[in-house]
């Protein structure tokens, strides 16, 4: 019996248009339509039909269970029927227990220690620790925790004879065993733990409320890939999660600066380097571009006192291992910020405060002429790349008296125009700040005139606030190559970039695409500190082995061996128009960005015209494409780079156009034309 | 080009005999010749001779041939012109009828003969004879481990050198490496510039890029002339110009030379005329999109209405094999020639012409807004 009680979430399953959901479409059904989707395509593809209506079915119920006696559809955490007041029936069925907490990791250990018998005896410390990790990741990690659900309950049938290991509740059970059993999934699905074990440990079904979200699950999306045993996040250090934070916004509004400050406050720069950046900076005649020093460091950079690439820093909040990604925010810098920055999970825009600044941020460096300025094309460009978390930093409220007036003029200004980019109004945050004057950086502001009015988040509070988008590891390696750095003396070469989806450890073998070459894995390397295994999300530096060094370079991709990416020189794209002055035409050449990569491009096709709204094709073959309209266009790049569709791999898929100096459009890929 | 002799009926038949002097000259008689022209030149060709003892014996020959044109090649890299075609003079060694391909060399006169000299053709023979100076221009397009040099001509734009090397992200300690990466780019390019770059033939050179690149390269391309010498270099600090560019690939060309200090050193050329008809194209569709238009089907539906102002076409669409498709191009041009409009024949060698080209090599701006263009499908 269904409930009639209405779900938080909205499932729009009809949803068939992956643009939307970077421009207007931002309801919590992000995650769950999009994985709907992908399970669409990847079953018109290969699967059996077999597959279909299970991963519909989970795709959309929430996680419940059904009553044995009246068949009312509990919630998970109900250990009785609402209805009825019958237990659980997993509750009565040691076996499924073990199974059926599959969708929390924590869950699941605590529960198969259950089963061998010695439920009193758990130790506390792991209670406790299991409940930090699920506390710190909780959210974060639910599309793995999803496919658990699913392929652990395909387990089930095993149970009643082996008793199951942690490990073997892993996703190692081929899925088509699901589909023989579809109904014993869903009820598996929705069972819970045990009474018993629950109330031993009452941690217990907190975490599971933390984990299992009603949503879809995605396993096996990607042609029967199985995730081993050490790419699950249980590990007992990984206490703090990485989160990739891009610091953008206009030149000279202070990005450096301010992350500077941040890992000077956070004591990440020696004292002496410090002291070396004050000095020189005197030196030169720049005594404010101390803080900024300590990210630009090339020679070239600190001479003209502007950031040219994106440089990379690190630091710990209370929450999260930050990954500092500082942009140049000079226009002409602008691809060097979206081949640096792509990577972001959240970013900070930082504004100046300035009077004529902020201005010249919005509108671009000439007045009088209508431009765009740093500001808005980064604000484009960073929800663009996905990130949909953002920390507004008015900087330099020092130079305006903390005034407030100024500061909601800003807020007002800018909020209307990060609507109209697709940020939900409550998942930016605004902060003034002064980092120069340290207010409000770490610390609540000590300035009267600021604390009169603003008794806020300060910024670190603000990060510590943000949410870690999901992390997909049940899905094949993907780690697109942001950098190359060679050691000379060791003749050793890294590969530095975020992992999109899958892990690698130590050892394994992948192979770098293009090229398809096989290289080992030596090490890798998170901040200078070598870590044993890097898992989607991280931000890390991999050093290969048996490989020839010139083939690494910025924009190709590490993939893993059985599942290497697709390569294409011709791609369909769905695009959205950004505020152009000259249309895009038939022809127009355009320099094409896509994750670390860049080509030079140009439209050979505007298939149709789509409609903001409803993503339908209102016109097709349009003469040209005007500002704010979207459309399928096809485009041929001069060289063919690695690429997928954005169902499979968001990272992989999205793209930015950009002509004459400006982002003309951003889009994701809808096809591949010619894939080799 | 040197018109040596010329006996034509304007639209009716003639012979004209071109000698080519420089690179430009090649591409004007490529555009020139159509297959059914007859072409003679000077020409050697292996003859095979059998002897009286019945063995054979190859001998080069030095003749000269007409033949009737099947194909024209152009090879832009090596600025070599070839003509294949079908033997119609009468000699001891070839045939008539038999194959010979023709290679057209610089300062080997060569004479064509068109049962028809249309507009279009004469138009290119004023051009290709007229000797006013020639912009030779050099630039250097860079980005950050993207390097392209290319010569401009007065019809023809040549890339000579690409360079491309990876260069690394400053990252902690690893600062150093940009540093010598940039360097070892910068050597590269300093390589391909003492190779190509001939002050005698260049005007000047252009340094153009996004951000400093252009400034840092200039730096050390200064550097390295005292350093190792280089007189070239040092004696014509003055022509090294640098410019802004939007990105280091070849389209960005065009922003170069639109650039207002460099538009005044090729201002009377056709590369600027036709960077400046392409750019009021853009400007005109950017603030009345029902006054352009592009493409074949719309241009012709805009000449129909007797609306086209300025006619932008590429050379290209005139080298079409199919005669009948060449006569609709030069129709059209000739007509909104009659009906006061201006018409720009783009050179398909050009970073604008390669813009045109792409953008179906035909567009037009037009008297008076056509809304009826936006319900016209492409």
């Amino acid at each position: 019996m269904p409930r009639k009680v209405g779900y938080a979430h909205g499932y729009d399953d009809d949803y068939d248009d992956n643009y939307d959901d970077d421009y207007g479409n931002y309801d919590d059904d992000y995650d769950d339509s999009e994985d709907a989707y992908r399970q669409n395509h990847d079953l018109k593809g290969n699967t059996s039909s077999q597959k279909l209506p299970l991963a519909r079915e989970t795709a959309r119920k929430p996680i419940v269970w059904s009553c044995s006696i009246c068949t009312f559809d509990n919630e998970d955490s109900a250990l009785v029927c609402e209805i009825c007041c019958v237990y659980k029936e997993s509750f009565v069925k040691s076996g499924k227990e073990a199974n059926g907490t599959g969708n929390n990791i924590a869950a699941a250990s605590v529960a198969s220690r259950t089963v061998k018998g010695q439920p009193e005896k758990l130790p506390v410390k792991v209670a406790d620790k299991e409940l930090i990790s699920a506390d710190s990741y909780g959210k974060a990690s639910t599309p793995y925790e999803r496919g658990k659900t699913t392929n652990s309950a395909s387990t089930a049938q095993k149970v009643d004879k082996v008793v199951m290991v942690q490990k073997e509740i892993r996703l190692s059970e081929p899925f088509d065993t699901v589909s023989s059993h579809l109904k014993k999934v869903n009820l598996s699905d929705t069972s819970v733990t045990t009474k018993g074990s629950s109330e031993s440990l009452p941690s217990c079904s907190r975490e599971l409320n933390l984990g299992d979200r009603p949503s879809s699950s995605n396993s096996v999306s990607d042609e029967q890939y199985k995730p081993d045993k050490w790419m699950q996040f249980d590990e007992e250090k990984e206490a703090l999660r990485q989160l990739n934070l891009a610091i953008v916004g206009h030149v000279d509004s202070g990005k450096s600066t301010l992350s500077g400050r941040l890992l000077h406050l956070l004591g990440r720069i020696s004292k002496r380097d410090m002291h070396k950046n004050e000095k020189e900076a005197k030196e030169k005649g720049k005594g404010s571009f101390s803080y900024a020093w300590a990210m630009d460091e090339s020679a070239e950079e600190r001479e003209r006192g502007i950031t040219m690439t994106v440089a990379v820093a690190y630091f710990d909040s209370n929450k999260y291992h930050v990954v500092v990604l500082d942009s140049p925010g000079h226009k002409d810098f602008v691809p060097n910020m979206i081949s640096g920055a792509t990577q972001a999970d959240a970013a900070i825009l930082v504004v100046d405060a300035c009077t004529g600044s902020f201005e010249a941020g919005m509108d671009g460096q000439v007045p009088g002429i209508a431009g765009v300025g740093q500001t808005k094309e980064h604000a484009q460009l960073v929800r663009s790349f996905g990130v949909d978390q953002l920390i507004v930093a008015v900087n330099k409220m020092d130079a305006v008296g903390y005034s407030k007036q100024r500061y909601d003029f800003i807020k007002a200004q800018l909020g209307v125009f990060l609507r109209s980019c697709g940020f939900r109004d409550s998942s930016v945050s605004w902060v003034p700040l002064s980092a120069i004057e340290n207010q409000n950086l770490i610390e609540p502001a000590t300035d009267a005139c600021l604390t009169s009015w603003y008794q806020g988040k300060c910024l670190l509070d603000a990060i510590d606030s943000l949410q870690l988008p999901s992390r997909d590891i049940s899905k094949p390696l993907i780690m697109p190559i942001c950098d190359v750095i060679r050691t000379q003396s060791m003749g050793q070469v890294a590969a530095c970039g975020k992992l999109e989806t899958g892990a690698v450890k130590t050892g394994s073998k992948v192979i770098l695409m293009p090229g398809c070459e096989i290289a080992t894995v030596r090490s890798i390397e998170h901040d200078m500190n070598a870590c044993d295994v890097a898992r989607a999300g991280d931000n890390v530096a991999v050093i290969l082995q048996g490989i020839n060094p010139s083939k690494l370079i910025p924009g190709g991709v590490i993939c893993h061996p059985e599942f290497p990416v697709l390569m294409a020189s011709c791609l369909e794209l769905k695009i959205l128009v950004l505020d152009v002055a000259v249309p895009i035409l038939i022809g127009s050449q355009v320099e094409f960005h896509i994750h670390h990569a860049k080509a030079a491009a140009r439209i050979v096709k505007i298939v149709s015209l789509l409609d903001q709204k409803t993503g339908k094709a209102t016109k097709s073959a349009p003469r040209f494409l005007k500002a704010k309209q979207s459309a399928i266009v096809e485009v041929s790049l001069d060289g063919a780079v690695c690429a997928q569709e954005f169902s499979k791999c968001r990272a992989l898929g999205r793209v930015f156009l950009r002509a004459s100096g400006n982002t003309v459009a951003v889009g994701v890929v809808t096809r591949l034309v010619d894939p080799v | 080009m040197q018109l040596i002799r010329k006996n034509l009926v304007p639209d009716g038949p003639g012979t004209v005999k071109l000698k080519p002097v420089e690179d430009d000259d090649m591409w004007h008689a490529y555009n020139l010749i159509c297959t059914g022209d007859k072409v003679e030149a000077t020409t050697v060709r292996k003859v095979l001779r059998e002897m009286a003892s019945g063995g054979r014996d190859a001998e080069r020959v030095k003749l000269k041939l007409e033949v009737k044109v099947e194909a024209v090649e152009y090879d832009k890299e090596g600025s070599v012109l070839r003509i294949r075609g079908k033997n119609l003079t009468v000699n001891d060694h070839v045939k008539i009828g038999q194959f010979h391909t023709l290679e057209i060399e610089p300062h080997r006169p060569f004479a064509i003969t068109k049962d028809i000299w249309d507009s279009i053709a004469l138009d290119i023979l004023h051009q290709a004879c007229d000797p006013s100076a020639s912009a030779d221009l050099s630039v250097i397009l860079m980005q950050e481990g993207l390097a392209q040099l290319f010569l401009i001509g007065r019809s023809i734009t040549t890339a000579r050198a690409r360079i491309e090397t990876s260069i690394p992200r400053k990252h902690g300690p690893a600062i150093a490496g940009y540093e010598t990466a940039l360097k070892k780019f910068f050597e590269n390019v300093l390589q391909a510039w003492l190779k190509h770059i001939d002050f005698s033939i260049v005007q000047c050179v252009v340094i153009a890029s996004p951000g400093f690149t252009k400034d840092q390269f200039r730096d050390y391309l200064f550097l390295e002339a005292q350093r190792q010498d280089l007189r070239t270099i040092i004696e014509n600090k003055s022509r090294i110009i640098l410019a802004h560019a939007t990105s280091g690939y070849k389209h960005s060309l065009k922003d170069v030379l639109e650039s207002p200090n460099i538009m005044n050193l090729i201002k009377d050329t056709k590369a600027a005329k036709e960077v400046r008809a392409l750019k009021d194209f853009f400007t005109m569709l950017s603030n009345d999109p029902s006054r352009a238009c592009y493409g074949p089907r719309h241009v012709e539906f805009a000449h129909d209405r007797l609306a086209i102002q300025t006619l932008l076409i590429t050379d290209n669409l005139f080298r079409n094999a199919d005669i009948a498709e060449r006569q609709r191009y030069v129709r059209l041009v000739e007509s909104v020639k009659d009906s006061g409009g201006t018409v720009h024949i783009f050179s398909s060698m050009h970073a604008s012409g390669e813009q045109l080209a792409q953008l179906t090599g035909i567009a037009a701006l037009l008297r008076f807004p056509l809304p009826e263009l936006d319900d016209l499908e492409m």
